[in-house]
């Protein structure tokens, strides 16, 4: 009291300002906002079931273990991509255009498994192989950090342009022809596990375990966030926002290494065509974060939506519908992911 | 008692003759800043005299060209940010550097996260847990552990910045306008707050352009004017008005040449308008050859009323009519075909297209003017030479690109922008931001012609001798109200930074 007393607060400042009507931002974001955040949240976990309902009463056999191995084994390449896209875009923020993303990423892996095939082939052990094909994928990451923290070019240009450099020197190594591949390693990797599920299946579900532990569950993955999401406030509270960066770019590049071993066990070697994953893949990442509380990107919430995307086009094969329809349909959930929560956002920045 | 001990503890900081330079404008010139043990030292002054430039190099962001730092005895060649750190300086930044999509805990502790112990692994239970209490001893403050920092309200986003900065321990804790975003109540605990930590023994710089709060809060109160400190004094000797009355130049020589013209009939009539939450219940009158000022803080109003007149936000009620005809649902677009024109702020990004030519955005208002179904690109070159010429642009020829002029030279194809399209109602936002100061005399004597050959020009400023200089009247803005209008032939700086700043109730006690 006695401490107060000399602080004679001024009529002006000590009544509520006249009609000031109801305290400017006091009252947080417009409830409209987080209706529109719940429906979308909502809606795509509703459209995930509905499909799956769909699926399961048109075709009998869609969910038997025996096809959802087969979904989760055919889908461990694409998620594997995803994930270190989705590492990609948490440390560079969601924002399409000048946040983070790899468009390097699905010629990475072609790049990756030629190099692999190429090995084998040369009549070198998988040890060296493995190694040679993570080297590539983490040698390209490096490029491509290197062009956005260093040279500072955005990331879809930059990666845009690595892709470009590495399907070409993928057709120089391959000279575009299918590279046959079978080693211990390999067969092993595209075999049988458990319950007559696919390896592959474990694979994927193992490295989500493994990301999943460092980016939820560990402080680097919550900086990865902060970087991200604001990197001004990531710099406030003393973190080196370029080193997340260059690292996120990284480790996507070393995923990249990883699916191409995973595609040459797959299809028995390398093959062309890589570059068509990309759309699933970026399709995948984005996906995710509808999953998620806050609407950000997760790495579980991009393994549900690599199951949701690979169930789909599981779906339409069983379904004997025409699998160019997929394609159609993965674009169209661009579109409106992106839409919604570029909609959203906008309302945030208001 | 404790008004006798405060301050004894000697300097904590003692800032000596500090000079900085930005390549040729000098941002200090001598400024000094000495700040005693345990107090709550106020910084004010106007847009531009420097406080940011003095509170980045505290921060260790800038370097001094020359002057002396002396910390806590220590002198120091020159401040990191980390540094600064671990002498337990910390800032309150203006903008609350959170990040949206995290907790409550997650944003007190990013940067230094608990573990569970023996992993390498978040312990989320104990950030969460520590956060509730914090919060609650320092400010009663429960929030549900589930909330994301996007949920919070602007002075919950305050109260998670404060105590991020109290979790280090801090000595000193430097504010930067913290009240900007909050409202009386808000601030008012955060007052609480602020006298509670000096009486804990943390030394306070508060920096604010509401001499109100100065007043209130600060037990020493440091003025900055053209980078100098023109004074240091305790609030016991001193009033919001003295303060106010320091932080201008009294003496206005003949920068502003201002024509005398008779208004004529009204052009523009705005009534009653409001916009929810920014400002409500604006009305005024513009008449033709009137130069109307608007000014007021930052979230004033001043600001949104002038982009509601544009079309760029949409008023929630009243109404405005121009030349007697009421326009319903304004769009720039609308506004634009009623003859009103907008000179933007940041005129590099809104102003002017920066790779196109002078003559190009000369005329990138008025293009119907000069095409019929192509562009007679020889009116355009004709109607921009002379433009160019009557308001003196400083360009190589009409073809330059725009970037390669100077600042004060863009504004002005900014404003001939509009003028080739024969606006009649001018709307400058914060015209001469930036620009030298030959240059403000030009577009000022620009003001004047526009408003010579019958057009009402409204200027929002927050430079007030300029404000007084260049318009016949000024309304005043604050707190989301027009709280005053001032003559401004009759009015005098200060009464307007009483105004502005809402210090004009302390006014009446100094007489």
């Amino acid at each position: 009291m006695l401490v107060d007393a000399p602080y004679y607060i001024p009529g002006s400042l000590a009544e509520p300002a006249p009609s000031n009507p109801q305290d400017p931002q006091a009252s947080g974001p417009a409830y409209g906002q987080r209706v529109a955040a719940l429906a979308l949240r909502g809606g795509s976990l509703a459209v995930f079931i509905g499909v799956l309902v769909f699926f399961s009463v048109t075709a009998p056999f869609f969910l038997t273990i025996g096809n959802v191995g087969n979904v989760l084994g055919q889908s461990a390449i694409a998620g594997v991509l995803a994930i270190g896209l989705t590492i990609v875009v948490i440390g560079g923020g969601s924002n399409v255009v000048t946040g983070g993303i790899d468009l390097s990423l699905a010629a990475n892996m072609g790049l990756s498994a030629a190099v692999y095939a190429t090995l084998v082939q040369a009549g070198y052990g998988d040890p060296v192989a493995v190694i040679a094909a993570l080297g590539t994928g983490l040698a390209i990451g490096a490029v491509n950090a290197a062009a956005i923290t260093l040279a500072g070019i955005v990331p879809l240009l930059a990666t845009l342009a690595v892709m470009n450099v590495v399907a070409g020197l993928e057709l120089v190594l391959t000279n575009n022809t299918v590279v046959p591949a079978s080693t211990e390693l390999l067969l092993a990797l595209s075999a049988s596990g458990p319950f007559g599920i696919p390896v592959l299946a474990y694979v994927l579900l193992g490295f989500t375990l493994l990301v999943a532990a460092v980016v939820q569950f560990t402080p680097l993955g919550l900086r990865l966030y902060a970087v991200g999401e604001f990197p001004e406030a990531a710099r406030a509270a003393g973190l080196p926002v370029k080193s997340f960066v260059a690292g996120s770019f990284l480790a996507s590049g070393l995923c990249g290494g990883f699916a191409g071993i995973l595609s040459v066990s797959f299809l028995s070697g390398s093959t062309t065509g890589a570059g068509d994953m990309l759309l699933p893949v970026v399709v995948t990442a984005l996906l995710g974060s509808v999953f998620s509380r806050r609407l950000v990107p997760t790495i579980t919430g991009t393994l549900l939506s690599t199951l949701f995307v690979g169930f789909l086009i599981n779906g339409f094969q069983l379904l004997n519908i025409s699998s160019t329809l997929v394609s159609g349909v993965q674009g169209l959930l661009i579109l409106l992911v992106v839409s919604a929560t570029t909609l959203l956002r906008r309302q945030e920045n208001v | 008692m404790v008004e006798a001990v405060r301050g004894d503890g000697g300097d904590i900081i003692r800032l000596d003759a500090i000079v900085k330079r930005f390549g040729g404008a000098q941002a200090l010139s001598g400024a000094s800043l000495v700040v005693r043990r345990g107090t709550v030292h106020g910084l004010v002054g106007q847009n531009g005299a420097g406080k940011s430039t003095l509170i980045k190099l505290l921060a260790g962001l800038h370097e001094a060209d020359e002057g002396r730092i002396e910390i806590n005895g220590k002198v120091y060649d020159r401040l990191t940010p980390h540094l600064v750190e671990d002498l337990g300086i910390h800032f309150i930044h203006q903008d609350r550097l959170l990040v949206p999509t995290f907790t409550v805990g997650e944003a007190l502790f990013l940067g230094r996260e608990p573990r569970i112990a023996g992993t390498p692994f978040l312990d989320r239970a104990l950030m969460r847990r520590r956060s509730a209490e914090i919060l609650d001893r320092y400010f009663g403050l429960r929030l549900p552990h589930s909330a994301l920092i996007a949920d919070l309200s602007a002075a919950e986003k305050q109260i998670v910045q404060i105590t991020r900065a109290l979790l280090n321990n801090p000595n000193v804790l430097v504010f930067d306008e913290p009240t900007a975003a909050l409202v009386r109540r808000e601030a008012d605990l955060l007052f609480q707050l602020i006298r509670r930590l000096r009486d804990d023994g943390v030394t306070i710089i508060y920096i604010s352009h509401y001499l109100g709060e100065i007043a209130a809060l600060c037990d020493t109160v440091t003025v900055l004017r053209n980078g100098r400190d023109v004074a240091t004094l305790p609030l016991k000797e001193t009033s919001a008005a003295e303060i106010g009355a320091l932080m201008v130049n009294r003496e206005i020589g003949d920068l502003y040449p201002k024509p005398q013209v008779v208004a004529g009939e009204a052009l523009l009539a705005v009534d009653d308008l409001s916009l929810s939450n920014r400002y409500a219940n604006v009305s005024f009158t513009l008449h033709k050859g009137e130069v109307l000022g608007l000014t007021g803080l930052l979230g004033s109003g001043a600001k949104e009323t002038l982009r509601t007149l544009f079309g760029l936000e949409t008023a929630t009620a009243g109404s405005v009519a121009v030349k007697g005809e009421t326009i319903f649902t304004a769009s720039p677009a609308k506004a634009t075909a009623k003859s009103l024109a907008l000179v933007p702020e940041d005129r590099r990004r809104d102003g002017v297209a920066l790779d196109l030519s002078v003559t190009e955005n000369t005329t990138l208002a008025s293009l119907d003017r000069f095409s019929k179904g192509v562009l007679d690109l020889g009116a355009e070159r004709r109607a921009t030479e002379e433009l160019v010429k009557r308001l003196q642009v400083k360009t190589d020829g009409i073809d330059a690109l725009v970037k390669t002029l100077s600042g004060g030279n863009q504004q002005k194809v900014a404003i001939a922008k509009w003028l080739s399209r024969q606006s009649e109602i001018y709307l400058l936002d914060e015209p001469t931001v930036g620009v030298d100061i030959a240059a403000k005399v030009e577009i000022y004597t620009l003001i004047g012609e526009l408003a010579q050959r019958g057009a009402g020009v409204i200027v929002l400023s927050s430079d007030i001798e300029e404000l007084l200089g260049v318009t016949d009247r000024i309304l005043v803005f604050f707190r989301g109200q027009v709280t005053r209008e001032f003559i401004s032939s009759q009015t005098s700086p200060d009464q307007i930074l009483s105004e502005v700043t809402g210090a004009y109730e302390t006014l009446s006690n100094v007489g």
